[in-house]
């Protein structure tokens, strides 16, 4: 496969997404300017303009009509994907380290940063899928994070049931979407190793998560109970799902970006790992980014993935047919009893 | 403003006149459709040095049809907005590059290719570790002498019979020979092992191995020490490359030296790599004479 290398960025990529039909890519960097980009070529749509802080976190909504977007300028923005009109801004008193909308687009979750004399918040806002509706100043919902370190990540499980956030010290807790009551926690990471990244499989029945613990974790979502484990050698900064067909899980990481200086790219081990989601065995890594891999996203669809590097590149690959072959013995036998 | 002038109203400039010459007019493309279902275009066009050329294609049509989301269909077709905004569409060489081709297929008992890439060089010093047998000065056990059970029983053997019984033991071993039992200090050209002739050359038995050592020679001036080790590195590891620099100039001075790990691998490099375009001059590539 040919990676297609995306560089309308000037500086360090934190968060890439795909649109729901996965024709889409949005990016942030630490420039103040989202992107969006066609998948299939790398064609650029078009950039929105109004931020004026590093932004660290993107999601589109399952229509790929509305856009959100935060960062460290304390804001957090609404924007209608096809014109890049600003519909909305949210401020704050800190910075925003991560939004999500739910499965149904109909809310938005935010996550403040923790600074001095501000704790973590997550804020929950009422979506109008309408671009030209007017949106809500009120937050439907607001969860204090008081006796839990810092939030680092969030997201909406299936249904919109709970909340799901991942926290600095490597502990992952889940609360009631509607009361904002903490249900369940769980420390599923190494203690005080910062959980960096929270994504869903296609039904947001299980997420995995990722840490600077150098492993990464599936969890249930109902449970919190951890289902497998990846242990690489690096600390991950992402981690993904790949979705049906292929029961992979890729990882993304390296040594942290002011240690890189004094390593090659070869020992950085700047790479996408690729694991068997079942056996929890690496399969393939592939190779690329100059920097760390701050984020990777696979397309719903699973026919391509991106990975946004601290280097300033996106690069989207689309996969070829190895990767859609490949199938362990058993599976292989499993098929053909089953007579496929 | 002269030229304004000159000019008639209605009338151009001469160079801009643009009446078809009939000489250089470039006909419409032809199609001709072929039996075999194919289609022939002959094109006539003036190239990039303004010459005339005709161009004939034989192209197949065939139709794929390709089911598509209606909604990505429909996303395609947004006006770019932002910087792109009025930009045609296909992707622009600024922001959008092809990599290099990557191979990925997934595998089972996936190993990084940083340390496959290692591990023969482990092999290697493991084999050495393997093949050097330790044997002990005081019991001839296979252990080092420090981890004798007898070392503070037993003399060591070779001192105990006054004869020094190892060959292999390297300067920095233990000083027998001279000033057995003695602490006194024996400098190093008098030790044991050490060869009798005192004013020997430099660098003792650290000597380096010159019987992997190819000497280079016509290489380019703007030749770089990375550039050699590139072309020898196809042969074989290289453990040294030393390219001759003009200390003034900072250019090379057209010979070098290269070091393999393995004699093999020089002498097959050797045999390739003479007569070597680099650079515009053709390398001549032999084995290097030992130092006199």
């Amino acid at each position: 496969m040919r990676p297609i290398l995306l560089s309308g960025h000037e500086r360090a990529l934190t968060q890439v997404k795909f649109s729901k039909e996965g024709d889409l890519i949005f990016s942030v960097s630490k420039d103040h300017i989202p992107s969006a980009w066609y998948s299939a070529n790398g064609e650029r749509f078009g950039a929105y303009k109004g931020h004026q802080g590093a932004l660290w976190t993107v999601d589109v909504d399952p229509t790929t009509t509305l856009l959100a977007t935060g960062g460290a300028d304390n804001t957090m923005r609404l924007w209608e994907v096809k014109t890049g009109r600003e519909l909305k801004k949210w401020e704050f008193p800190t910075s925003i380290r991560r939004c999500e909308f739910s499965e149904d687009g109909r809310q938005l979750l935010g996550v403040t940063e923790k600074r001095t004399g501000q704790l973590s918040n997550v804020v929950v806002y009422d979506i109008n899928p309408d671009p030209d509706a007017e949106q809500t100043d009120e937050e439907s919902l607001r969860i204090v994070v008081e006796e839990l370190p810092r939030v680092t990540v969030a997201g909406f499980s299936s249904l919109g049931r709970y909340i799901i956030t991942g926290h600095d010290n490597g502990s992952v807790a889940q609360w009631d979407a509607k009361t904002g009551e903490l249900l369940n926690e769980v420390y599923s990471h190494e203690d005080g190793m910062s959980v960096t990244d929270l994504q869903w499989s296609a039904d947001r029945t299980y997420f995995i998560t990722a840490s600077k613990d150098k492993t990464a974790k599936l969890h249930d979502t109902q449970t919190l109970e951890v289902l497998k484990t990846y242990v690489a050698d690096t600390p991950l900064n992402s981690a993904a799902i790949c979705p049906s067909p292929t029961e992979y899980v890729i990882l993304g990481g390296g040594q942290a970006a002011m240690d890189v200086t004094t390593t090659s790219a070869r020992q950085g081990k700047f790479e996408a790992r690729f694991y068997h989601k079942i056996f929890e065995e690496e399969i393939g890594r592939v190779r690329g980014h100059f920097g760390p891999l701050n984020y990777v996203a696979v397309s719903p669809d699973g026919k391509c993935y991106c990975s946004g590097g601290e280097d300033g590149y996106v690069r989207v690959h689309h996969f070829d047919p190895p990767y859609f072959d490949f199938k362990y013995e058993v599976e292989k036998e499993k098929q053909r009893e089953l007579g496929f | 403003m002269a030229a304004n002038v000159q000019n008639q109203p209605g009338r151009t400039d001469w160079a801009d006149d643009e009446q078809p010459d009939l000489a250089t007019a470039i006909p419409p493309p032809q199609i001709t459709r072929n039996k075999d279902g194919t289609e022939t275009i002959v094109t006539v066009f003036i190239n990039e040095d303004g010459k005339r050329v005709k161009r004939t294609q034989r192209i197949r049509r065939t139709v794929v049809k390709k089911r598509e989301n209606p909604r990505v269909a429909e996303r395609r077709q947004w006006a770019k907005i932002g910087p792109e905004a009025g930009k045609p569409a296909g992707p622009r060489p600024d922001t959008t590059t092809l990599g290099e081709n990557i191979i990925f297929r997934p595998q089972v008992g996936f190993k990084s290719g940083q340390k496959e890439e290692k591990a023969p060089e482990e092999d290697k010093k493991a084999d050495q570790l393997k093949k050097m047998q330790i044997k002990c000065r005081i019991c001839s056990g296979d252990h080092f002498t420090t981890k004798c059970p007898f070392k503070d029983t037993m003399a060591p053997e070779g001192e105990a019979a006054g004869a020094p019984a190892e060959v292999d033991s390297g300067p920095g071993g233990d000083a027998g020979g001279l000033g057995v039992g003695g602490g006194a200090y024996v400098p190093v050209h008098l030790r044991k092992g050490a060869s009798g002739a005192t004013g020997d050359r430099m660098g003792g038995k650290f000597e380096r191995d010159d019987l992997a050592t190819l000497r280079v020679t016509n290489v380019s001036e703007f030749a770089e020490e990375s550039d050699l080790r590139e072309i020898f590195e196809r042969h074989g590891r290289v453990t040294r490359v030393f390219l001759a620099k003009d200390r003034e100039t900072g250019r090379a001075k057209g010979f070098a030296f290269v070091s393999y790990a393995d004699r093999i691998d020089a002498s097959r490099a050797c045999e390739r790599v003479d007569g070597y375009g680099f650079g515009h001059l053709i390398l001549k590539v032999e084995f290097a004479k030992k130092a006199t």
